[in-house]
Protein backbone atom coordinates (compact mmCIF):
# COMPACT_ATOMS: atom_id res chain seq x y z
CA UNK A 1 0.00 0.00 0.00
CA UNK A 2 3.06 2.53 0.68
CA UNK A 3 4.40 1.26 -2.58
CA UNK A 4 1.22 2.29 -4.27
CA UNK A 5 0.98 5.87 -2.85
CA UNK A 6 5.00 6.53 -3.09
CA UNK A 7 3.97 4.89 -6.69
CA UNK A 8 1.32 7.36 -7.12
CA UNK A 9 3.20 10.53 -5.83
CA UNK A 10 6.13 9.81 -8.62
CA UNK A 11 3.50 10.18 -11.19
CA UNK A 12 2.05 12.94 -10.47
CA UNK A 13 5.53 14.77 -10.31
CA UNK A 14 6.20 13.54 -13.70
CA UNK A 15 2.94 14.18 -15.13
CA UNK A 16 3.35 17.92 -13.80
CA UNK A 17 6.46 18.40 -14.95
CA UNK A 18 6.22 17.22 -18.43
CA UNK A 19 4.01 20.87 -19.15
CA UNK A 20 6.15 22.84 -17.23
CA UNK A 21 9.27 21.46 -19.63
CA UNK A 22 7.17 22.54 -22.47
CA UNK A 23 5.78 25.96 -21.67
CA UNK A 24 8.42 28.48 -21.00
CA UNK A 25 8.80 31.86 -21.20
CA UNK A 26 10.06 33.72 -24.09
CA UNK A 27 13.32 35.44 -22.96
CA UNK A 28 14.86 32.38 -21.92
CA UNK A 29 15.10 30.95 -25.19
CA UNK A 30 14.42 33.81 -27.72
CA UNK A 31 16.44 36.87 -28.24
CA UNK A 32 13.49 40.00 -28.61
CA UNK A 33 16.54 41.91 -30.90
CA UNK A 34 16.63 39.26 -33.17
CA UNK A 35 13.10 39.73 -36.03
CA UNK A 36 13.50 37.09 -38.64
CA UNK A 37 11.26 36.63 -41.58
CA UNK A 38 11.31 32.91 -42.89
CA UNK A 39 9.44 31.72 -46.36
CA UNK A 40 9.41 28.23 -46.90
CA UNK A 41 7.67 25.05 -47.48
CA UNK A 42 5.77 23.39 -44.39
CA UNK A 43 8.07 19.66 -44.09
CA UNK A 44 6.28 18.51 -40.50
CA UNK A 45 3.99 19.68 -37.72
CA UNK A 46 3.79 19.50 -34.20
CA UNK A 47 -0.50 19.78 -33.20
CA UNK A 48 -0.13 19.92 -29.99
CA UNK A 49 -0.61 22.30 -26.56
CA UNK A 50 0.92 24.82 -25.54
CA UNK A 51 2.41 25.19 -28.58
CA UNK A 52 2.04 24.13 -32.16
CA UNK A 53 5.45 23.38 -33.93
CA UNK A 54 5.75 23.88 -38.23
CA UNK A 55 8.87 22.30 -39.25
CA UNK A 56 9.21 24.49 -42.78
CA UNK A 57 12.32 24.08 -45.28
CA UNK A 58 14.04 27.73 -46.09
CA UNK A 59 16.74 28.20 -48.40
CA UNK A 60 19.50 29.97 -46.85
CA UNK A 61 21.71 32.55 -48.76
CA UNK A 62 24.41 30.07 -49.43
CA UNK A 63 21.22 28.36 -51.20
CA UNK A 64 21.07 25.25 -48.47
CA UNK A 65 17.66 24.32 -47.56
CA UNK A 66 17.70 24.31 -43.70
CA UNK A 67 14.86 22.80 -41.84
CA UNK A 68 13.71 25.88 -38.99
CA UNK A 69 11.43 24.53 -36.19
CA UNK A 70 8.63 27.32 -35.25
CA UNK A 71 6.77 27.69 -32.28
CA UNK A 72 3.46 29.06 -32.99
CA UNK A 73 0.59 29.17 -30.46
CA UNK A 74 -1.21 26.18 -29.00
CA UNK A 75 -3.24 23.67 -31.63
CA UNK A 76 -6.63 25.16 -29.59
CA UNK A 77 -5.80 28.90 -30.91
CA UNK A 78 -5.19 27.87 -34.00
CA UNK A 79 -8.71 25.54 -34.38
CA UNK A 80 -10.33 29.18 -32.79
CA UNK A 81 -8.80 31.29 -35.72
CA UNK A 82 -9.96 28.81 -38.42
CA UNK A 83 -6.53 27.37 -39.39
CA UNK A 84 -6.65 23.12 -39.40
CA UNK A 85 -3.79 20.93 -39.18
CA UNK A 86 -4.31 20.04 -42.94
CA UNK A 87 -3.98 23.65 -43.95
CA UNK A 88 -0.49 23.32 -43.13
CA UNK A 89 1.67 20.54 -44.81
CA UNK A 90 3.07 21.18 -48.10
CA UNK A 91 1.95 24.51 -48.33
CA UNK A 92 4.30 27.49 -48.65
CA UNK A 93 4.05 29.70 -45.35
CA UNK A 94 5.63 33.16 -44.11
CA UNK A 95 6.65 33.24 -40.83
CA UNK A 96 7.37 36.76 -38.62
CA UNK A 97 9.27 35.57 -35.46
CA UNK A 98 12.30 35.96 -33.15
CA UNK A 99 15.62 34.24 -33.71
CA UNK A 100 16.50 31.40 -30.73
CA UNK A 101 19.66 32.72 -28.66
CA UNK A 102 21.24 28.78 -28.93
CA UNK A 103 21.49 29.96 -32.92
CA UNK A 104 19.62 26.69 -34.53
CA UNK A 105 17.03 27.42 -36.95
CA UNK A 106 14.44 27.77 -34.76
CA UNK A 107 11.68 30.82 -34.15
CA UNK A 108 9.15 31.87 -32.00
CA UNK A 109 6.38 32.74 -34.49
CA UNK A 110 4.74 36.00 -34.19
CA UNK A 111 2.68 35.42 -37.39
CA UNK A 112 2.51 33.53 -40.37
CA UNK A 113 0.42 33.84 -43.52
CA UNK A 114 -0.20 30.46 -45.46
CA UNK A 115 0.45 31.60 -49.18
CA UNK A 116 -1.83 29.60 -50.91
CA UNK A 117 -5.01 29.70 -48.88
CA UNK A 118 -4.50 33.10 -48.41
CA UNK A 119 -4.85 32.35 -44.34
CA UNK A 120 -2.91 34.85 -42.08
CA UNK A 121 -2.66 34.27 -38.24
CA UNK A 122 -1.45 36.86 -35.63
CA UNK A 123 -0.45 36.06 -32.33
CA UNK A 124 -3.08 37.53 -30.31
CA UNK A 125 -1.06 36.55 -26.80
CA UNK A 126 -2.86 39.85 -24.78
CA UNK A 127 -0.01 39.54 -21.88
CA UNK A 128 1.61 43.06 -20.39
CA UNK A 129 5.44 43.16 -20.79
CA UNK A 130 5.84 42.31 -17.70
CA UNK A 131 7.07 38.56 -18.42
CA UNK B 1 43.15 90.33 -34.38
CA UNK B 2 40.69 90.61 -37.35
CA UNK B 3 41.26 86.88 -38.00
CA UNK B 4 39.99 86.41 -34.26
CA UNK B 5 36.98 89.01 -35.17
CA UNK B 6 35.84 86.79 -38.00
CA UNK B 7 36.49 83.06 -36.30
CA UNK B 8 33.95 84.55 -33.23
CA UNK B 9 31.14 85.96 -35.63
CA UNK B 10 31.22 82.28 -37.73
CA UNK B 11 30.75 80.46 -34.40
CA UNK B 12 28.09 82.77 -32.88
CA UNK B 13 26.35 82.71 -36.43
CA UNK B 14 25.94 78.70 -36.02
CA UNK B 15 25.35 79.01 -32.67
CA UNK B 16 22.37 81.22 -33.34
CA UNK B 17 20.98 78.95 -36.89
CA UNK B 18 21.55 75.88 -34.03
CA UNK B 19 19.34 77.36 -31.55
CA UNK B 20 16.70 79.13 -34.85
CA UNK B 21 16.72 75.73 -35.92
CA UNK B 22 15.57 74.44 -32.79
CA UNK B 23 12.94 77.00 -32.21
CA UNK B 24 9.41 76.05 -32.45
CA UNK B 25 10.57 72.15 -32.59
CA UNK B 26 8.89 69.93 -29.44
CA UNK B 27 10.80 68.87 -27.01
CA UNK B 28 10.77 65.08 -26.79
CA UNK B 29 12.66 64.71 -23.31
CA UNK B 30 11.27 62.44 -20.50
CA UNK B 31 10.65 59.01 -19.46
CA UNK B 32 8.16 57.06 -21.51
CA UNK B 33 6.55 54.31 -20.56
CA UNK B 34 4.92 52.02 -23.13
CA UNK B 35 1.05 52.39 -22.83
CA UNK B 36 -0.64 49.04 -24.08
CA UNK B 37 -4.14 49.99 -24.05
CA UNK B 38 -3.33 52.53 -26.08
CA UNK B 39 -1.13 50.74 -28.52
CA UNK B 40 -1.63 48.32 -31.60
CA UNK B 41 -2.67 45.41 -29.73
CA UNK B 42 0.06 43.62 -32.10
CA UNK B 43 2.86 44.57 -30.49
CA UNK B 44 1.40 43.44 -26.79
CA UNK B 45 2.47 39.81 -25.10
CA UNK B 46 5.81 37.77 -25.82
CA UNK B 47 6.06 37.98 -30.10
CA UNK B 48 5.47 41.50 -31.42
CA UNK B 49 5.64 41.14 -35.01
CA UNK B 50 7.25 44.91 -34.56
CA UNK B 51 8.98 45.38 -31.35
CA UNK B 52 8.80 48.01 -28.98
CA UNK B 53 10.66 49.23 -25.70
CA UNK B 54 9.01 49.03 -22.60
CA UNK B 55 10.48 52.23 -21.50
CA UNK B 56 12.25 54.88 -23.50
CA UNK B 57 14.44 57.97 -21.96
CA UNK B 58 15.29 60.77 -24.25
CA UNK B 59 17.52 63.52 -24.15
CA UNK B 60 16.67 66.04 -26.92
CA UNK B 61 19.08 69.25 -27.07
CA UNK B 62 19.54 71.59 -30.20
CA UNK B 63 21.55 69.09 -31.93
CA UNK B 64 21.29 65.59 -30.63
CA UNK B 65 19.14 63.34 -29.53
CA UNK B 66 19.52 60.60 -27.16
CA UNK B 67 17.62 57.66 -26.94
CA UNK B 68 17.73 54.88 -24.12
CA UNK B 69 15.17 52.14 -24.99
CA UNK B 70 14.90 49.22 -22.39
CA UNK B 71 12.47 46.67 -21.90
CA UNK B 72 11.38 43.16 -20.07
CA UNK B 73 12.07 40.61 -23.61
CA UNK B 74 15.05 42.95 -25.37
CA UNK B 75 18.34 43.92 -24.28
CA UNK B 76 18.74 47.73 -23.73
CA UNK B 77 19.74 50.13 -26.51
CA UNK B 78 21.55 53.32 -26.72
CA UNK B 79 21.72 55.92 -28.83
CA UNK B 80 23.09 59.24 -29.51
CA UNK B 81 22.04 61.02 -32.50
CA UNK B 82 22.68 63.90 -34.47
CA UNK B 83 19.76 66.13 -35.21
CA UNK B 84 21.36 66.84 -38.99
CA UNK B 85 20.69 63.49 -39.98
CA UNK B 86 24.23 61.94 -40.22
CA UNK B 87 24.60 58.38 -39.80
CA UNK B 88 25.44 57.28 -35.98
CA UNK B 89 26.24 53.66 -34.77
CA UNK B 90 24.01 52.32 -32.39
CA UNK B 91 24.93 50.72 -29.03
CA UNK B 92 23.12 47.45 -29.69
CA UNK B 93 23.85 43.95 -27.58
CA UNK B 94 26.78 41.63 -28.57
CA UNK B 95 26.11 39.96 -31.65
CA UNK B 96 24.28 42.53 -33.40
CA UNK B 97 25.33 45.52 -35.71
CA UNK B 98 23.29 48.57 -35.57
CA UNK B 99 23.27 51.79 -37.55
CA UNK B 100 20.84 55.19 -37.75
CA UNK B 101 20.16 58.70 -37.89
CA UNK B 102 17.47 60.82 -36.78
CA UNK B 103 16.11 64.47 -38.27
CA UNK B 104 13.12 66.57 -38.08
CA UNK B 105 10.37 66.50 -40.52
CA UNK B 106 8.36 69.33 -39.40
CA UNK B 107 7.47 68.80 -35.81
CA UNK B 108 7.77 64.96 -35.63
CA UNK B 109 11.26 62.88 -35.28
CA UNK B 110 12.16 60.09 -37.61
CA UNK B 111 14.71 57.63 -37.03
CA UNK B 112 15.82 54.90 -39.58
CA UNK B 113 18.03 52.32 -38.70
CA UNK B 114 19.78 49.25 -39.75
CA UNK B 115 19.91 46.19 -37.58
CA UNK B 116 22.05 43.68 -38.99
CA UNK B 117 22.90 40.07 -37.05
CA UNK B 118 23.90 36.44 -38.20
CA UNK B 119 21.39 33.85 -38.19
CA UNK B 120 21.33 30.21 -40.12
CA UNK B 121 19.91 32.11 -43.06
CA UNK B 122 23.22 34.18 -43.33
CA UNK B 123 23.76 37.87 -42.70
CA UNK B 124 19.90 38.93 -41.54
CA UNK B 125 19.52 42.66 -41.97
CA UNK B 126 16.08 43.88 -40.41
CA UNK B 127 15.53 47.83 -41.09
CA UNK B 128 13.36 49.93 -39.17
CA UNK B 129 12.16 53.54 -39.81
CA UNK B 130 9.85 55.35 -36.59
CA UNK B 131 7.88 58.56 -36.97
CA UNK B 132 7.50 59.81 -33.69
CA UNK B 133 4.75 62.53 -33.07
CA UNK B 134 4.55 64.24 -29.85
CA UNK B 135 1.28 65.45 -27.95
CA UNK B 136 1.34 67.00 -24.71
CA UNK B 137 2.25 63.99 -22.60
CA UNK B 138 1.54 61.66 -25.27
CA UNK B 139 4.14 60.23 -27.58
CA UNK B 140 2.69 57.98 -30.75
CA UNK B 141 5.70 55.87 -32.21
CA UNK B 142 4.56 54.37 -35.68
CA UNK B 143 7.42 52.06 -36.45
CA UNK B 144 7.78 49.93 -40.27
CA UNK B 145 10.08 46.91 -39.63
CA UNK B 146 11.60 45.83 -43.12
CA UNK B 147 13.22 42.60 -44.27
CA UNK B 148 13.69 40.61 -47.12
CA UNK B 149 11.23 42.65 -48.91
CA UNK B 150 8.10 42.26 -46.32
CA UNK B 151 6.93 45.20 -44.50
CA UNK B 152 4.89 45.56 -41.08
CA UNK B 153 3.70 48.72 -39.44
CA UNK B 154 2.68 49.14 -35.87
CA UNK B 155 1.68 51.73 -33.52
CA UNK B 156 2.70 52.30 -29.51
CA UNK B 157 1.88 54.79 -27.21
CA UNK B 158 4.36 56.07 -24.87
CA UNK B 159 2.85 57.99 -20.90
CA UNK B 160 5.09 61.03 -19.76
CA UNK B 161 6.52 59.49 -16.80
CA UNK B 162 9.20 62.39 -15.82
Amino acid sequence: MRLSFAALSVAILVGAAIPVQAHHSFSAVYDGNKPVTLRGKVSKLGWSNPHAHIYVDVVNQKGETVTWEVESASATNLLRAGIRKEDFIGTEVIIKGFLAKDGTPTVNASSFTLVELKKEYTSDEAFPAAR
Amino acid sequence: MKQAGIVAGVCLALVLQAAALAQGRPDFSGTWRFNQAKSSPNIAGNTPIVPFPSQLVVKQTATEFHVDGSSVRQQPTSAIFKLDGSKVSIKAPSGITETGEAKFEGSNVVITSRRSFTSPLGETVVDFKEVWTLNGNVLTIEKTRSESGDAATEKAVFDKMS
